[in-house]
């Protein structure tokens, strides 16, 4: 009996609501970006399949796939006029925020899901910045500088919503595209997938990938990093081989 | 950013700095600033370059014996000191969210007070020379309160006996100043050394160079130590086009009469603090902004 229990609890872990399964992949799991150049695009595709065999799964469905990148500590900043002087007078943390954060779907997301269902697997942007912030996620001040930092983050290219990017190829199978600029973190990336059905949420899974840039200006970038000494050094002997070299070229 | 475009610009002020004499890197901070590079990346790599377009002058001036090389160790001493302080002021006015402003304020001051000082002696000067009444400059007096301080030490080269304290103080304003807003700081270094401690006019600007060139490697290395802003592609830009362009601008500067060139120099200069001015007291297009505190994800 107990371990008839237990069997149930664990397939019911393994399936949270429904009959269906999931089964995604992304197109490489190490995404290699020369900083140079525009940037990469990612597919990511994806099946839905029935549980329990013999039985052909019903949609319709829809999916929603949320890319995550390597997680940073940002601030926030106001400026505000002080006797006549504009200066940062508030801010605000937000700690282990993404550097990336992508919401690809395949229709409009009010349309497709919940609003119960968004709020909690934490979809929307805005959520990001709420969840992060340091003030604590009641505070109408998290949620106003929250705002601007998703809006901040719009404008350079590394947040976006995008409800009419995954395209169905048939009742069960989708593909979705993602761009990833060239500025991107390196690191760690997650592909989260939701799996959707009469706007409530039936299968999810995650797949991770990694970016990796290659090319000079990144080398230069993680030697400043790893080695700043060296690095610091190189600048030195750089510089005072310059001014030498220029003072024996153009010697009067 | 764009290859051709820093050199160019490293061009342009070290064609100016040729021109006038001067270091660029007060020039140079501003406008890549201007120019949209984060003020932190500005400072630190402005740093390096600068100690590129010193080093060809102090070699020169080294081959000419015309450096006191004991006088400069000490306010190397001292300007390491004051390097260290300095960067620690940019990292906590930087983790702050108020580098910005400060180097805002500081530089409309420092260009401020520059540029009207040069503008009036250089009007002086042409009025003058209109008028054909010819005047001597007024020699420093030979003894001052300077001279009453303890810790005296004889200076050979500078054929000086004075008190160690203010040479020890002002390596160290340098060196603050200098890490602070990336500049060699030789428009302050050489009148300060000439007025309050009668340096002869034989070693100031050797002496001065070969501080300004210790002075900036240290504040390099500490830079790419702490705030790791320096960028080593954009100074090197800097540092050939920078070196290229003095050479052009010292002979360019042999056709125009000493006290035009100041004059414009002057121009330049409150140009430049007037631009901060107005930074400070304009709404910007974003009352919000962000920034990165730990710079996460690196493979």
């Amino acid at each position: 009996m107990r371990r008839l229990l237990l069997a149930l609890m664990l397939l019911g872990l393994a399936t949270p609501a429904g009959a269906e399964k999931l089964a995604s992949t992304v197109s490489s799991s190490t995404v290699q970006i020369t900083s140079s150049f525009d940037g990469a695009v990612l597919s990511l595709f994806g099946t839905i399949d029935s549980n329990t065999p013999g039985l052909a799964p019903t949609g319709p469905y829809n999916v929603i796939v949320v890319i995550t990148g390597p997680l940073q500590d940002r601030v926030a900043r106001l400026k505000t006029n002080n006797w006549g002087i504009w200066t940062n007078t508030d801010q605000v943390t937000f700690k282990q925020f993404p550097s990336f954060y992508d919401v690809l779907a395949s229709g409009k997301l009010d349309n497709i899901a919940t609003p119960d269902v968004l709020e909690a697997q934490n979809v929307l942007p805005i959520q990001q910045a709420t969840s992060t912030a340091t003030l604590g996620e009641g505070s109408t001040k998290a949620a106003e500088f929250g705002t601007e930092l998703v809006r901040l983050m719009t404008q350079e290219g590394h947040f976006a919503v995008r409800e009419d990017a995954i395209r169905f190829l048939s009742n069960t199978a989708y593909v979705a595209q993602v761009t990833l600029p060239s500025d991107v973190a390196n690191g760690p990336f997650i592909a989260h997938t939701y799996l959707l059905k009469d706007k409530q949420l039936v299968a999810d899974r995650s797949e991770g990938f990694t970016v990796r840039k290659t090319g000079f200006e990144n080398f230069v970038f993680v030697a400043s990093k790893q080695q700043p000494l060296l690095y610091g050094l190189v600048c030195v002997a750089l510089a005072l081989g310059t001014g030498w070299l220029a003072g024996v070229a153009f010697r009067r | 950013m764009n290859l051709f475009f820093l050199i160019g610009i490293g061009g342009a002020v070290g064609f100016l700095s040729g021109l006038f004499g001067v270091g660029g890197g007060f020039l140079l901070t501003p406008l890549l600033i201007f120019a949209g590079v984060p003020s932190p990346v500005a400072i630190a790599s402005v740093t390096g370059q600068v100690a590129a377009s010193s080093t060809s002058g102090a070699l020169s001036y080294y081959r000419r014996n015309a450096i006191d090389l004991h006088l400069a160790l000490y306010l190397i001493l001292a300007s390491t000191i004051g390097s260290m302080i300095g960067v620690t002021i940019f990292s906590v006015l930087r983790a702050a969210g108020q580098l910005d402003l400060f180097i805002a304020v500081a530089y409309l001051l420092l260009l401020g007070f520059l540029g009207t000082l040069m503008m009036t002696e250089a009007v002086r000067s042409i009025m003058r020379r209109r008028s054909g009444v010819v005047m001597r400059d007024k020699l420093p007096s030979q003894h001052s309160w300077m001279h009453g301080l303890p810790m005296r030490i004889r200076f050979k080269k500078s054929k000086l006996y004075i008190s160690v304290l203010p040479v020890l103080a002002i390596g160290l304003f340098i060196g603050i100043v200098g890490a602070l807003l990336g500049i060699g700081g030789g428009f302050i270094l050489v009148p300060a050394l000439v007025y309050l401690l009668r340096v002869p006019a034989n070693v100031v600007v050797g002496t001065s160079l070969l501080q300004v060139v210790a002075m900036m490697c240290v504040t390099t290395i500490l830079q790419a130590l702490t705030s790791q802003s320096v960028d080593i592609l954009l100074a090197f830009c800097l540092m050939v086009g920078g070196t290229v362009g003095a050479q052009f601008g010292a002979s360019a500067g042999k056709y125009l009469r000493g006290d035009q060139l100041r004059a414009l120099l002057a121009l330049l200069i409150l140009g430049v603090a007037i631009r901060f001015g107005l930074t400070l007291v304009l709404k910007p297009s974003d009352v919000f902004s962000m920034a990165i505190l730990t710079a996460g994800g690196l493979g």
